[in-house]
Formats: structure tokens, C-alpha cells, sequence
């Protein structure tokens, strides 16, 4: 239940930010992808379950509020937490920098994913130079963010892991 | 064996996840604009935009200290911009001209406007949000169908035009951009009087489309809207006569069958903060 809720004001809070604040501090015209931001660090901090399931609701509800088929970024976040979750679980560097990197590549890695699905689907309106051009960008943007929001985020994770362990 | 199991269940999980998705984008992909989905989609606005009016208003001052810092050179070149246009007006303005002719040119432009302005039924809204997409060019504005806004009205800014409505909640509503690439408004070149189609590119220059090769485009020339529709692109939104932009690049390809144009949007989208609902068509 704790989880629950924290993943609500996590998701809409970034939502609110994504929409009001960061579109007036674009980087090079792009914005940060702050969804993204928040499935991978659920992934590194409590593993691929805990990723998919912050990847598909931050997506889905992102997804509400564009005009285009609703469930591609859920599809492509369910995924990137899971595979970052995955990975995670393989690295043992103890390096601070670790989340930086994640999130650098897991927000390039899956915005060329969701240019890729949105090209299947025939929805793509912008040319492959743009998305990477996007991807590149809001993968540096994240990372930037990434010492500021990992942190907060991990000691919102740790706070709501209370009396019962959920495990899947 | 525990770990087994854990990392089976979290596959399930994975595959349910997924497939729900697939689901989500077969369904609103086939029932479009009509479904369950999109209702939800417009209760998901009606949840949000409150809290997005709330937090804009109290960030657009952080918002705007940002936004500066980062067009700071644009906003020197455009003073730079401002003071020779000034120095050109003096200059336009010393010469001796023929007074009657040039009193009866500003009499007409006058007349226009004052025509175009009494046709207009508009309402002011404030731009709350702006698309949580790199992909897409939308603005949130503070008024919806409770205040007389309804799809597809058009959406002027101080400059020009600046997009079309198309999402409304009860007070408030999703604005689609012209520079959006599925925006796509019937303009016409205000020189020639030559049609044609102005598609988004993002934050680059509009493409207009569909010019005859032979027509002749001058640099800098205003490009306006056409108010009819061309068929089988879209609807006409948008009232005659409210200023696209100026044509920024003019490519003539030997032997194409129309001309590559840009054209430069007169509105500032990156700094929108007020912008006027058209109500009325503006055809009647």
C-alpha cells in the first residue's frame, strides 16, 4: 500500500514537473525525460519487478496525457525497467557514478526503443535524426538530474519498505 | 529454488505487463478518438490540469528566470534586431513620400484589420502546461468547454497564429501547435495569393507544401492563412488572413513540380504565456 502511494506522488509529481517547470530549461531544445528517469532507478534500486511495474504506470499514465496511440511509452518503460532491474543484478561495481550511467544509457537506449515502436505502428513524425538527436540529449539531460533525483528517490524507496518485503 | 520461482514470477509479471500494454495500443489505435480510452484520457486531463495551473503559476517565475538564461543570446540578437528596425523606420519615415497615396494605404490596412477584429469573437486564456513529450507540441491552456471552447476552434498568440484546439476538459484544454508534424493549415502566400500547405517540423521552420514550381517567392514574404480547406488533408480551422510567418528559404529544383519552401512561424513558441481562442469561425 505504502508502495503504492509513493509511486503515485513519484509519477505525478513528475508529470507536473515534466509539463510546467523543465519545458522552460530545455537542453539544446530538449526536454529531460523524467518517466524514463524513474523506471531505471526503480530497476537499479529495488530490481526488474519493482522496475516494470514503475516503468508501465509511470508510461501509462504519460501516455494519457499525448495525443497517440496510449501504451507505447507504458510498453517501452515496462521494458527498460525490467532489462535495468535485470542488469543491475549483474554489476557489482560499487561506483557512485553506476546510476549516472544507467540512466544515460537506458534513457538514449529506450527513446531510440519508442522511435522504433512508434515507427512500426506508422505513428513517427519526426525524422531518425531528430529521435537521436532526442535520445542523446535527454540521456545527457537525465544523467544530470540523476545525483540530484537517485537520492531522493532512494530514500523514498527505503522509507516505504516497511513491516512486509513485497516480492514477486 | 526461492530464487527460481522469484525470477519466474517476475517474467509473468513482465509478459503481463507487456501484453497489457499491447492491448492498451490495439485498442486505441482502432476505436480512435471515440473510445473508452480517450474519455479516459480527457478525465486524465480534467484530474490534471489543476495541479499544473497551480504549479505554473507558482514556478513561471523560476520558469521564466530559466527560459531567459537560456535564449539570452536570441534575445540580444533580437535587440540588436529592434534597434535597426527602429533606425529603418526613422529613415522610412524622413523621406518625403507621396502623402495622399501612402493615407490611403494605411486607411485600407486599417480597414482590414478593424473588419477582421469585429468578425473575431476571441478568449484570452493562460498557457499552463506544455506537452510532457519531446515528440509532441501541445500547450495546456486554463479554459475549456465550460467556457465556450470546443475542438478543433482555432488558437492565435501575439504574432500570429498559433495552433488549433484539440483535447477540452471542463476548464481546460490541449492546444496542438502549428509547428507539431500532425499540424497542417491551408496557408497562402500574401505576395502571389499562391496556396499552399504548412506542415510542422518541430522546432524547426514550417515546410510548405503543395506550391507550384513556377510561382514566385520573395524572401521574407508573409505567408497567410488561406481559410479554406484543401481536401483530403485536413479541416479549415482557422478564419482567413491571421499571419503564419515569413518564408525563410526558397529551394528551386530544376524539373520538381513544386517549390521547397520554409517558412519561419511569426510566433515565439518557446515563450508563450497568453494566447486568444478564436470562438466565432470568422468566415460568417
Amino acid at each position: 500500500m505504502r508502495r503504492a502511494i509513493l509511486l503515485t506522488v513519484v509519477v505525478v509529481t513528475a508529470l507536473l514537473l515534466q509539463s510546467t517547470v523543465l519545458p522552460n530549461a530545455t537542453l539544446l531544445g530538449a526536454k529531460p525525460e523524467l518517466m524514463y528517469l524513474l523506471a531505471i532507478s526503480f530497476g537499479a534500486l529495488e530490481g526488474p519487478a519493482s522496475g516494470a511495474i514503475a516503468g508501465f504506470v509511470g508510461g501509462m499514465a504519460q501516455d494519457f496525457l499525448l495525443n497517440q496511440p496510449k501504451g507505447i511509452t507504458a510498453l517501452t518503460l515496462t521494458l527498460l525497467g525490467y532489462a535495468i532491474g535485470m542488469l543491475r543484478q549483474f554489476i557489482v561495481s560499487p561506483s557512485p557514478l553506476l546510476p549516472v550511467f544507467l540512466v544515460a544509457g537506458g534513457t538514449f537506449s529506450g527513446i531510440l526503443f519508442y522511435g522504433v515502436v512508434t515507427f512500426l505502428l506508422g505513428q513517427m513524425d519526426t525524422s531518425w535524426l531528430y529521435q537521436l538527436r532526442v535520445a542523446a540529449l535527454s540521456g545527457l539531460y537525465n544523467a544530470l538530474l540523476t545525483p540530484i533525483a537517485f537520492p531522493i528517490l532512494r530514500r523514498a524507496v527505503e522509507g516505504s519498505r516497511s513491516q512486509r518485503v513485497f516480492r514477486w | 529454488m526461492a530464487m527460481r520461482t522469484r525470477a519466474r514470477s517476475t517474467r509473468l509479471l513482465v509478459v503481463a505487463l507487456v501484453s497489457a500494454s499491447l492491448v492498451t495500443i490495439t485498442i486505441d489505435y482502432r476505436q480512435g478518438d471515440g473510445g473508452p480510452l480517450a474519455a479516459a484520457g480527457d478525465a486524465a486531463l480534467t484530474l490534471i490540469s489543476p495541479l499544473q495551473e497551480a504549479v505554473s503559476k507558482v514556478t513561471q517565475p523560476i520558469g521564466n528566470f530559466f527560459s531567459t538564461l537560456v535564449r539570452l543570446p536570441s534575445i540580444r540578437r533580437e535587440l540588436e534586431d529592434a534597434r535597426e528596425q527602429i533606425a529603418e523606420f526613422r529613415a522610412e519615415f524622413g523621406e518625403v513620400r507621396s502623402g495622399q497615396m501612402r493615407l490611403a494605404e494605411l486607411e485600407a490596412i486599417l480597414g482590414l484589420q478593424d473588419s477582421l477584429g469585429r468578425r473575431l469573437e476571441t478568449l484570452a486564456a493562460e498557457v499552463i502546461a506544455y506537452s510532457v513529450s519531446n515528440f509532441e507540441w501541445t500547450i495546456g491552456i486554463d479554459h475549456g468547454s465550460s467556457d465556450g471552447v470546443e475542438e478543433d476552434m482555432a488558437v492565435i498568440a501575439s504574432g500570429g497564429l498559433a495552433g488549433h484546439v484539440v483535447r477540452t476538459g471542463p476548464s481546460s484544454s490541449v492546444v496542438r501547435l502549428i509547428i507539431d508534424p500532425d499540424s497542417a493549415v491551408a496557408g497562402r502566400l500574401e505576395g502571389s495569393g499562391e496556396p499552399g500547405l504548412l506542415v510542422g517540423d518541430g522546432d524547426a521552420d514550417l515546410r510548405m507544401e503543395l506550391v507550384d514550381a513556377d510561382t514566385d517567392v520573395m524572401p521574407d514574404e508573409n505567408v497567410v492563412t488561406a481559410g479554406f480547406r484543401i481536401p483530403g488533408v485536413g479541416p479549415s480551422l482557422y478564419p482567413p488572413n491571421i499571419l503564419i510567418g515569413t518564408v525563410s528559404r526558397v529551394l528551386s529544383d530544376e524539373g520538381a513540380l513544386e517549390k521547397s519552401i520554409t517558412v519561419r512561424p511569426a510566433v515565439d513558441f518557446s515563450s508563450l504565456h497568453v494566447v486568444l481562442v478564436v470562438l466565432s469561425s470568422g468566415t460568417g
